[in-house]
């Protein structure tokens, strides 16, 4: 009974929370809400998951609007957790945002199917220069139209502490072998080689790793394309394997990894007591920002021993989009938003205030170590296929993998325990061939 | 005024906060658990196959009865841990009434704080890498004893159960306090004189008589447990760490409805909502007439 009353609550609140938020109503086209000057200035409402990135998009619009002076957009932020109960409330009513930031892939699909956003297809011409695979995150998956711009993208790697390297003598390793040579080095020195969590924050980033150390052993873009295709199975030997480097990998993470979090790790790779960090371009600026002086360089995994590549498979994905509530009362000035927002000016404002990897083609990350994980996806990249493929139906892939790899590591369940889980999840919903 | 309007406008109030805030989301839980669903949109009339999805699909048709006997043993633990140990408190109180204020007091304090920050709070001090408890256990030399509690399968689901009680055992400590001082003292002299034992005038008197009181904490223990969320979400996340041996109902409302937000998300949670309130509702109605029997019993 308190679940359900804490879902009509949140149904409440976010009832409650469009209605005070501006930029909707009817009142503005007159008023101009309070104290803007000139008549006919439009307020935009743009609504986002980014609490923290209030300073930085204030200062991003300030540019929108030095060029667009009929414009005024307001942002709009909501606690991440809530942000999807919150937008989907928004979308369907009156006082919702005008510009939504949204999430990829599956986490996009129940907005679409729902009918709450405006295809963009034809109307925003610089898509057509967008990477294809960044445009799919923000693809109706029924339909194919393109719902959203992408702002961003996330590519997984290992990042590393150079001082501790340098301390203990090892390179950047150019082998699995002299990958798990260091590791055993840096164990024996007492360092944890591996900043890997768990606990029970951090299974989501179980098939991060997995993805980081096994993109490459599963068989990158070649294998997704046979799952996709019907070809082959999460149960081929391939895969299987690839789980099993998660395992084998064990011994390199902290103790007990499976009661280890998050920020347990990530005080470990900033205090110097881990040396290696598998993670993702997202993380880069929470390390920095915990300690500005720790010198960091970034590796990919190079090919594990029987692996179909014989390059560094480097995954990544689309992380969201900018799009257009379908109801939006101010459609013409909502577009010229988007717009914009697909322009390379804003690609390079987002990338420098922010320090993530923009979508807009052409613009390059000015901090250098951004800039190499940029180059390293560009040449290697590969989707992340559980996130990328299998999150539209339920139960999603991932979500599956996640509690699974947990389990293994918890010493219940087996590789092939594992990957007979995920194909026997995802069959219920997952056609291939289309 | 006529005494039915005068009734009326005192009722009002908590009338109508109750309706919006409890039956009209009950209600309406019960409404979208039979509709099929794309996002917000509902698409049809769905009859039970929400319902039969979650009882089939994997991997909810296990989670669900894995998630269902965690929520068992969970109510097993707290019946037997925080409940017994309440009464002893109790007793305890009542008999050497030395610092009884002091010592109800302390006890009801974790009362006062969220299940959600007390999950945090002992998740932190049960941390292995960083935590205090590990740290002290190891400085007196028990460092067998130094385990990943939180993050070992055998040992996370009865750390949650004594967390819990740590936070709520002041609460059947108070019901059985009132309970006892309820109880005619001549009942116990009357056992004295006859010469019943300490043990035999608890076991043949006294806890007859609290009877009532057994059956409200009961109860309520029960609606609780079947229904925890913050604690666990706080100490084990919404997937129940580790490898899902803490794992409730809770949990799995959560993660249905809002972390996998697949497109049928709002139709499988409703549905499993409903079943839950069926249960619990069902389960609290029996256990409370039972108990009504049993007290009439006593009169």
């Amino acid at each position: 009974m308190k679940r359900k009353w804490i879902a009509g609550a949140i149904g409440v609140l976010a009832v409650a929370l469009a209605a005070c938020a501006p930029g909707g109503g009817a009142s503005e086209g007159t008023s101009g809400g309070g104290g803007e000057a000139d008549a006919g200035k439009v307020t935009l409402s743009l609504w986002s998951w980014r609490v923290e990135d209030v300073k930085a998009y204030e200062k991003i619009l300030a540019k929108f609007e030095e060029s667009h002076p009929k414009i005024h957009v307001e942002f709009k932020p909501f606690q991440a957790t809530e942000y999807n109960n919150i937008l989907a409330t928004g979308l369907s009513g009156s006082g919702g945002p005008d510009v939504a930031q949204l999430r990829a892939y599956g986490g996009l699909q129940p907005l679409v199917e729902a009918g709450q956003l405006l295809p963009l297809d034809g109307k925003v011409d610089a898509l057509s220069g967008f990477d294809a695979k960044l445009l799919e995150g923000a693809k109706g998956h029924e339909d194919g139209k393109i719902y959203g711009v992408p702002f961003a993208y996330q590519t997984l790697q290992v990042l590393y502490n150079k001082k501790l390297f340098g301390d203990n003598g090892i390179q950047p390793p150019a082998t699995w072998d002299d990958m798990i040579a260091a590791a055993k080095k840096l164990k024996a020195a007492g360092i944890t080689p591996f900043a890997v969590a768990a606990g029970p924050d951090a299974t989501w980033t179980l098939p991060i790793v997995h993805e980081i150390f096994g993109n490459a052993r599963y068989g990158g873009n070649a294998f997704r394309d046979a799952v996709l295709g019907g070809q082959k199975k999460f149960t081929d030997p391939d895969f299987t394997a690839s789980v099993k480097l998660v395992k084998d990998l064990e011994p390199y993470f902290p103790k007990d990894v499976v009661a280890v979090k998050i920020p347990d790790v990530q005080a470990l790779f900033v205090t110097g007591k881990a040396a290696m960090y598998p993670t993702g371009t997202f993380d880069l600026a929470p390390v920095l920002k915990a300690d500005p002086s720790l010198e960091i360089g970034v590796f990919q995994v190079p090919p594990p021993p029987g692996s179909p590549a014989t390059t560094p498979v480097t995954p990544g994905w689309a992380d969201g989009s900018f799009g257009v509530n379908a109801k939006s009362a101010h459609q013409a000035e909502a577009l010229e938003l988007v717009k914009w927002m697909a322009t390379p000016e804003f690609g390079q404002l987002y990338a420098s205030e922010l320090k993530q990897l923009s979508a807009v083609p052409g613009v390059t990350p000015s901090d250098p170590l951004l800039a190499e994980m940029a180059k390293n996806y560009a040449g290697n990249g590969a989707p992340y296929t559980l996130l990328v493929d299998f999150r539209y139906g339920q139960p999603n892939g991932d979500a599956i993998f996640r509690d699974e790899l947990q389990k293994m590591l918890a010493g219940q369940t087996d590789p092939e325990a594992v990957a007979a889980s995920v194909q026997k999840g995802v069959e219920q919903w997952f056609k291939p061939g289309n | 005024m006529p005494r039915w309007r005068v009734l009326a406008v005192f009722l009002l109030p908590a009338f109508l906060l109750y309706s919006v805030f409890i039956v009209y989301p009950l209600v309406s839980a019960l409404d979208y658990s039979f509709f099929e669903w794309r996002g917000i949109r509902q698409v049809g009339f769905a009859g039970f196959d929400n319902y039969r999805d979650l009882l089939s699909v994997y991997p909810y048709d296990q989670q669900l009865w894995r998630a269902f006997a965690h929520n068992a043993l969970f109510f097993a633990g707290t019946m037997l841990i925080q409940n017994t140990v309440g009464l002893l408190f109790a007793l305890l109180l009542f008999r050497y009434r030395r610092g009884k204020r002091f010592l109800q007091a302390a006890f009801t304090t974790p009362y006062l704080v969220d299940p959600l920050v007390v999950g945090y709070l002992w998740s932190l001090l049960l941390n292995p890498t960083f935590g205090p408890v590990n740290a002290l256990l190891e400085a007196v030399g028990l460092d067998s004893w130094a385990l990943p509690w939180l993050g070992d399968t055998r040992t996370a689901l009865p750390i949650v159960v004594l967390v819990n009680a740590w936070q709520w055992v002041g609460f059947p400590m108070l019901m059985f306090s009132a309970a006892l001082a309820g109880i005619p003292a001549e009942y116990h002299e009357a056992a004295r004189v006859d010469g019943a034992s300490a043990w035999q005038a608890f076991r043949r008197v006294t806890l007859p008589l609290l009877t009532p009181a057994i059956g409200v904490v009961s109860v309520l223990t029960f609606i609780g447990n079947f229904n925890a969320f913050g604690l666990i979400y706080a100490m084990s996340g919404s997937t129940g760490s580790p490898a899902g041996s803490t794992d409730v109902l809770g949990l799995l409302f959560y993660r249905v409805a809002f972390v996998e937000g697949g497109v049928e998300a709002i139709g499988r949670s409703s549905a499993l909502a409903v079943l839950m309130f069926v249960f619990i509702f069902g389960v609290s109605l029996l256990a409370t007439s039972y108990f009504r029997r049993r007290e009439r019993k006593l009169l």
